[in-house]
């Protein structure tokens, strides 16, 4: 972890925000909207993100929560797809373009971009876990020569809850060595693809441990059976990575909150390998 | 050794307050805390140096119960931070315990280390100065010895005041400590004195291999016993001089407005609940189970020191009577069978 010499653009406060315009925001699902970021001036961002890693966004007057940042190459803004649930999250679904709102960050530790090197990727999103995922693969597909097989298995409850499908229809499939599997829950009409849950379209699947990596993001519940579906299949659990949801308000290490045992999810995670997790109490 | 005599105390206390907030433990109405030497009313408050903790710990110097963070001006999509609220603005600490004392140290770790440096503490902390008072008879519900305290010679103060009878010993330890005694040039004497005999502590605590063993306890059944009385009222976290979990909110008045932090507890169920409804610690035994693991095992683990300091407190505010101390014995006689 740093000690001191940390890549947050807070000039020593770190609990300020910087102040951003929203320059487009996309709708993705009907509860799921991408919020596009810059400096007010129109020149570039007040922070630039690794993949994984998360900012503190505030519609000032309301509140503030925890959002994974979507990696882009060159960060020239920021990304922010955000799930209507509560308080702060409804009010930003209402702002237009133009709203300056706030964001700190960036936060956690991000995926191991460098230890997945040479290795056959397995990433297994469900509903708004694809959000932190998508940086991830979007990284692998611009280092493309860096990664082997690049397996992506998505699921949500219907067709209109799946996120980014552009890019999981149109872009992605088309990269090369990729392979692209789609599932929602319930069968309905316009929908020709696979219908069941995650964890059971992967066993299908069955995409090989050897030199594999599987990178899992999505609701609790998904996540515990993906976890035991991988197990199943051979996978160890230095080969697991996933990423923590737990509550946050200062997202440095000080409030407490985000704590599993002696660590504290903001600053030391929110990425883990099944391996670290093990060693944690089972508070995940 | 410079001595600062009980009947010249108000003047010294006059003294600091011309360029510094000085708190002093006082009995307020119903309330006993460490309140401002200013707001002190004579006849109606007391001071209350002689007693061993007042009920409020000093931890409000350096880390309010509220403080804001920064100020909001919204107007239709502008908004701006129109000013941020670090205070560095002089305090003084006079007579705090080795306990409150190491309260503060364990918060300069969390506050100050690890990546980040809380720039609201740290203003308020770096503007700071703690006069401790030394213990020489510890109280039935004092242990801090057992916590890695020294309560005669407490590690952090600037100055340290020992008791002779009709004054205190004065013994400066740092800077800052220079600086206040400075101020009181012309108040403090110096006089032959003879320190006190150190009196033995009345309960006898074993925190040694505590944390360590906790380690493989997490699902132990005792948890459900020793929590089963706590209604998680949060009282043991409001008078702790180390906790220091904070919310962060924010309050508006049409365009303006602040953000702001508060003390917050890890005893409360909305404290760690997520968007969707979820809760690592939902039931209320994993939330008693939290507190004590941070106190006794997390903290040590991740800054090298336990986060309680035994100051007593806790088990005298308890309405369950909920006692660290039983804990720690609880622990140490349980028998784990991986
Ligand atoms: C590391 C990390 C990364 C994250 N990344 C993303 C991301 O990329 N995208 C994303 O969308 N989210 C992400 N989240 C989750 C996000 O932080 C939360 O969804 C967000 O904090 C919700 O804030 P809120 O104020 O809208 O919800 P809150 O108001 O805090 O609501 C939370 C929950 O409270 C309940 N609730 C709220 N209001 C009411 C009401 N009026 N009546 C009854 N119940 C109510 C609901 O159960 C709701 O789900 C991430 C979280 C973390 C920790
Ligand atoms: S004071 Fe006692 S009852 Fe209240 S939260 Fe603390 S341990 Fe539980
Ligand atoms: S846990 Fe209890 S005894 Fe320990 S420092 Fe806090 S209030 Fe004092
Ligand atoms: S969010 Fe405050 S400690 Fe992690």
């Amino acid at each position: 972890m740093p000690d001191k010499d940390h890549k947050c653009t807070c000039s020593e406060k770190p609990l300020v925000p910087n102040i951003v315009e929203v320059i487009d925001i996309i709708d993705r699902t009907p509860d799921v909207k991408s919020f596009f970021v810059k400096n007010p001036d129109g020149n570039g961002v007040p922070f630039q993100v690794a993949p994984g890693q998360c900012g503190m966004v505030s519609h000032l007057p309301i509140g503030e929560a925890m959002i994974s940042c979507t990696w882009q190459e060159n960060q020239e803004y920021l990304e922010f797809a955000i799930k209507r649930v509560g308080l702060l999250t409804d009010e930003l679904h209402q702002i237009e373009i133009g709203q300056k709102i706030g964001v700190r960050g960036p936060y956690g530790n991000g995926f191991p971009v460098n230890d997945c090197k040479g290795k056959d990727m397995v990433f297994i999103a469900g509903g708004i876990g694809l959000a932190p995922l998508r940086s991830f693969i979007k990284y692998c597909f611009k280092n493309r020569q860096d990664y082997g097989k690049i397996t992506i298995i998505y699921g949500s409850r219907s067709k209109a809850d799946l996120c980014f499908k552009e890019e999981l229809f149109e872009l992605w499939p088309q990269e090369p060595n990729t392979e692209v599997f789609v599932t929602i829950d319930n069968a309905e009409a316009e929908w020709d693809g696979h219908v069941g849950f995650v964890p059971s379209y992967l066993e299908e699947i069955n995409p090989a441990p050897a030199g594999a990596i599987a990178v899992v993001c999505g609701p609790p519940i998904m996540i515990k059976f993906v976890l035991q579906s991988l197990e199943k299949m051979g996978y160890n659990d230095d080969q697991v990575i996933t990423t923590l949801e737990m509550r946050m308000k200062c997202g440095i290490g000080k409030c407490g909150r985000c704590n599993i045992g002696s660590e504290f999810i903001c600053l030391d995670g929110p990425v883990y390998y099944l391996k670290q997790l093990r060693d944690l109490p089972p508070e995940w | 050794m410079k001595v600062l005599s009980k009947d010249k105390l108000s003047t010294a206390l006059n003294k600091l307050s011309d360029s510094a907030e000085v708190f002093v433990p006082m009995q307020k109405g119903k309330q006993s805390g460490y309140f401002t030497w200013k707001s002190f009313e004579e006849g109606q408050d007391e001071l209350m140096l002689e007693a061993l903790n007042v009920y409020q710990s000093p931890k409000n110097a350096v880390f309010p119960q509220t403080e804001r963070i920064y100020g909001i001006a919204s107007q239709g999509v502008e908004v701006n931070i129109d000013k941020t609220y670090e205070d560095t603005s002089a305090n003084i600490i006079f007579g705090a315990r080795g306990c409150d004392v190491k309260g503060i140290m364990a918060m300069d770790l969390a506050f100050l280390t690890k990546g980040y440096e809380d720039s609201l503490y740290k203003a308020r902390r770096s503007a700071n100065t703690i006069i401790a008072n030394a213990c020489y008879e510890p109280g039935p519900n004092c242990f801090c010895n057992a916590m890695e305290v020294n309560c005669v010679e407490p590690a952090g103060a600037d100055v340290i005041l020992h008791d002779v009878g009709d004054g205190y010993g004065w013994e400066v330890k740092s800077d800052k400590g220079e600086a206040v005694t400075a101020l009181l040039a012309d108040i403090l004497e110096e006089k032959e004195v003879k320190l006190p005999a150190i009196k033995p502590f009345i309960q006898n605590v074993d925190y040694s291999g505590v944390a360590e063993k906790l380690k493989d306890m997490f699902d132990h059944p005792l948890w459900d016993k020793l929590a089963e009385p706590c209604v998680n009222c949060g009282m043991c976290t409001y008078v702790c001089p180390s906790c220091y979990c904070f919310d962060i909110q924010v309050k508006m008045w049409g365009e303006q407005g602040y953000r702001f932090r508060t003390w917050d507890s890890c005893m409360f169920e909305e404290y760690s609940r997520e968007a969707g409804g979820g809760n690592p610690r939902g039931a209320s035994k994993e939330r008693f189970r939290q507190r004590f693991l941070h106190k006794l095992q997390f903290f040590k683990e991740r800054y090298g020191t336990p986060l309680c300091t035994g100051c007593g407190r806790c088990m005298i505010v308890c309405p369950t009577d909920i006692n660290i101390v039983r804990i720690i014995d609880a622990v140490k006689e349980a028998e784990i069978n991986a």
